[in-house]
């Protein structure tokens, strides 16, 4: 077990590789009463064209992964819920564009709340009863959101912004899609995927490290795997350019929704050259689009924002976008005005003080953030899956300079990378009680 | 691996005519300053108190340009401030929320926390005002952003049957205000009059505020009495929360909208309040019922007849209320309160098994323990038994929950009674 100490924020991460390949993590937290615990396959909604174990290359529905995530909590003679429950921890899971998190928080029996953990991601069991059981309550899930119109904005704007890669695909995929899964591909698609080699454990809270480590080594000891699989993805080759400029669609909501999004043209990064592209990015956004912002300023007092508008960016080696937007009354004056501004500041450049407050400002909400024993959970794993360490934000910002932030303004900016996504009621349906 | 022993001990003194508490603890690398002002939820007030929130953190006398005041913030490493409005019970809280960073972590050295006192007591007792009135730039502004706030409620359809079905439940009681008030007021309000509402709340209405961080104890009742200089009269004290509310009979509403998934929602009347004896045994009879993934609603609703997504209870502990919500296909309806009638019967008969009193203490134990991690919830935890008037330590709510009987749950099982059954669904169909 090695240990890392990051004095700067006063963390220790711990690491070992388990002779089965499962990386390790453990970040013992002083004076908590909880422990986060999550175990994270690098595999999600994106990855559905692959070769299998047995050398074919299968492509599966779309949204098979997170209905793997929902199926992995059924055992043929038990539920992953109640055994939880009766530990008393509350258990969870998600699916991402690239990743599937399995996880719990506890105040106590955390050794039968991990080995629980370890046991169920474990231990795949999928008939063709249950998993068309699945598909009645999978279905409304998706139902639910194609309902929402925070989602249905979000995700027009990522229609729009690719052609072909495929975070243009609905993670829970659709009701149709669905409806072709079946037990086979479950157990094709977990073979591949859930193989210790390409897994992550975390482990954050109050704890003794090497007796949690001691835990997880034997539990991982006990169990017979086959050599890791060598995994293949395959993806289609992504255009530069957006595969529409503008997408609407109808809800029904109080104010129309715009969001505007911005496609990066180059990729590739890894590593501490993704992180840097990340953090320089976030402080662009920080200094043109906060509420602190001229723009800011100007778009609100015109009554062409309101208190919804908000931005975010985010990057990986193969995509990268920024999307910025809320609720607007008036969605075209609102796309005009932002190209309009965004020109102006390109062209006036970065002002110095504007760039030392949004680094101190990044500081700051770094450091609240690791009071959330979740945010260290989910944000740690993502970061090591780009080979970087969540401890290392605070130095990476601080070694980041003015010029690079325009520098990144000028690359990042450029109107024929835009797309715009709008979500209005349909006219005439508007809300009305009966 | 043992359990630490469980407790939220703040220190509370007054000062300036505020009730300051104050959790001094190392484990936390930012510092949060809570200040909870108390009014009763009325109609001729919600909509001035929801403004006011809105208008407050616009500008102060030391600040007067918006722009200006959250540089500052910025400034001061990005320190989270807002103020807004919650509901708990018939009470309407505004609520100033700061958080900054504990100086300890910064290379730089800057007195983050006298600032962050400092910008407080800017917001409480150094407004932005002239000729007796909130500025009308920034108070019109913040009409029209309330308006559009009032007009998104429809927006998340969840949040928004809940709404509804609170306001056909509680006809002609306060709680059915949204928190954020009522658009046909909103024409008559003027920063004069808001700005008389601000003196008066500031002046009279109960007003606590929390210290939680890696702070010495002396320090901060310093700031607080030197930066934070209230004007206080004599306390007026809201009435006492009452949830008791007998159920005539079950009404139902449905109500159509450009929807793809039926909103099921049912009221439920309890009569048991956050202050009354019942109330842990309340806890445990909706975490048996519907708190959890292993309660009835979920298993039956959703594992058993794969009809919902979600489907789950919550509590409304100030106001005794018991709310049901589901997503369901609108053909399922009837399938679905059935199933949901049958679960409450279930309930009363006393059916429980022996797992699902044990999985339901050990869920909601774990539940408070994990409070003590987050500054913000051991604030609310703490508030909720002041408002109540009635104070909890953490060990003995959870000794409270330990010690609940069969019996008193089915004390607690006798006592609710479905009050309004809503369904939101989509335009097509019978009518």
């Amino acid at each position: 077990m090695r240990m890392t100490t990051f004095a700067q924020v006063n963390e220790t991460v711990c690491h070992e590789v388990l002779r089965n390949g499962l990386n390790v993590y453990l970040v013992p937290k002083q004076g908590f009463s909880k422990t986060y615990a999550v175990f994270t396959t690098r595999y999600g909604s994106i990855d559905s064209h692959f070769r299998t174990n047995s050398g074919e290359t299968i492509r599966v529905p779309d949204g098979i992964a997170h209905f793997l995530e929902h199926k992995m909590f059924e055992k043929k003679d038990r539920d992953v819920m109640h055994e939880f429950s009766k530990y008393g921890a509350s258990c969870n899971a998600f699916t991402s564009f690239n990743r599937t998190a399995y996880l719990f928080s506890c105040t106590d029996n955390l050794d039968k709340n991990l080995n629980l953990l370890l046991d169920y991601v474990q231990e795949p069991y999928f008939t063709d009863a249950s998993v068309e059981k699945e598909k009645g309550i999978i279905g409304q899930e998706i139902t639910m959101y194609d309902d929402n119109p925070d989602w249905k904005v979000y995700m027009n704007l990522l229609q729009a912004l690719y052609q072909e890669y495929p975070i243009r695909i609905e993670i829970a995929g659709t009701v149709e899609s669905i409806s072709h899964i079946t037990k086979e591909y479950l157990y094709q698609c977990y073979e591949t995927f859930y193989h210790p080699a390409n897994m992550l454990l975390l482990v954050v809270g109050s704890f003794d490290p090497a007796d949690v480590m001691n835990l997880i080594r034997r539990n991982q000891e006990g169990k017979a795997f086959p050599p890791a699989p060598k995994i293949e993805r395959f993806f289609p080759e992504e255009p530069p350019a957006p595969a529409q400029k503008r997408v609407e669609a109808h809800l029904a909501v109080g104010l129309p929704k715009v969001l505007i999004g911005f496609k990066e043209r180059e990729n590739g990064l890894k590593g501490k050259d993704l992180l840097k592209r990340d953090l320089t990015t976030k402080l662009l956004l920080d200094i043109v689009l906060g509420n602190s912002s001229a723009l800011y300023e100007k778009l609100y007092e015109s009554g062409l924002i309101t208190e919804t508008f908000d931005y975010d960016y985010s990057c990986e080696t193969d995509y990268g976008y920024s999307i910025f937007g809320g609720d607007t009354p008036d969605p075209d004056a609102l796309v005009e005005a932002v190209t309009r501004e965004l020109e102006a500041v390109r062209n006036a450049g970065i002002d110095p003080e504007a760039f030392e407050r949004a680094k101190r400002k990044k500081i700051g909400q770094f450091l609240r953030a690791l009071n959330s024993v979740e945010f260290i959970a989910n944000q740690f794993t993502q970061y090591k899956f780009n080979g970087n360490d969540l401890f290392d934000v605070v130095p990476v910002l601080e070694s980041i300079a003015r010029e690079e932030v325009e520098q990144r303004m000028k690359e990042h900016f450029q109107l024929e990378q835009m797309a715009v996504s709008i979500v209005r009621s349909a006219a005439g349906q508007e809300s009305g009680k009966s | 691996m043992s359990v630490q022993p469980a407790g939220i001990s703040f220190q509370s003194t007054a000062i300036n005519g505020i009730d300051v508490h104050i959790l001094p603890t190392a484990k936390f690398k930012t510092t949060t300053i809570v200040t909870m002002v108390e009014q009763p939820l009325a109609e001729e007030t919600v909509t001035p108190t929801s403004l006011l929130a809105m208008v407050m953190k616009r500008a102060t006398a030391r600040f007067p340009e918006t722009k200006k005041l959250r540089e500052h913030l910025d400034f001061l490493y990005g320190a989270i401030f807002d103020v807004d409005v919650l509901k708990k019970g018939e009470r309407q809280i505004l609520q100033i929320y700061m958080e900054v960073p504990n100086e300890k972590y910064l290379s730089k050295d800057t007195p983050l926390f006298e600032e962050a006192i400092r910008f407080v007591g800017d917001m409480l007792t150094r407004p932005c005002v002239e000729n007796g009135s909130f500025l009308p730039k920034y108070v019109d502004q913040e009409k029209e952003s309330l308006r559009k706030r009032i007009e998104s409620l429809i927006d998340d359809k969840m949040k928004y049957a809940n709404q509804r079905v609170t306001e056909e439940m509680c006809k002609g009681e306060p709680y059915s205000l949204l928190v954020y008030g009522r658009l046909a007021d909103l024409p008559a309000l003027d920063g004069g009059r808001l700005y008389r509402h601000f003196q008066k709340i500031t002046a009279e209405s109960p007003i606590h505020m929390f210290v939680v961080g890696d702070v010495d104890v002396q320090h901060v009742q310093e700031a607080i009495s030197s930066l934070v200089p209230l004007p206080r009269r004599e306390r007026v004290q809201p009435p006492v929360l009452d949830v008791v509310k007998p159920v005539e009979q079950v009404r139902q509403v449905i109500e159509r909208l450009d929807v793809t998934q039926a909103k099921l929602n049912i009221g439920c009347r309890t009569q048991i309040g956050y202050r009354d004896d019942d109330y842990p045994a309340l806890l445990v009879y909706n975490g048996i019922f519907g708190g959890f993934p292993h309660s009835k609603l979920f298993v039956n609703v959703r594992e058993k007849a794969s009809l919902a997504y979600y489907a789950v209870s919550r509590l409304e502990s100030h106001k005794g209320i018991l709310m049901i919500m589901s997503g369901i296909d609108v053909r399922n309806y009837e399938k679905a309160v059935n199933i949901i009638k049958e679960q409450m019967e279930a309930m009363r008969q006393g059916s429980i098994s022996e797992e699902e009193l044990s999985q339901t203490k050990a869920t909601l134990t774990n539940q408070f323990r994990e409070l003590q991690d987050s500054a913000r919830m051991m604030i609310d935890f703490t508030y909720n038994g002041l408002v109540s008037g009635r104070q909890r330590k953490l060990d003995e709510m959870l000794t409270a929950i330990e010690a609940v009987t069969r019996e008193d749950i089915a004390r607690v099982a006798e006592k609710i009674q479905m009050d309004t059954i809503y369904l939101l669904r989509d335009r097509k169909g019978e009518a």
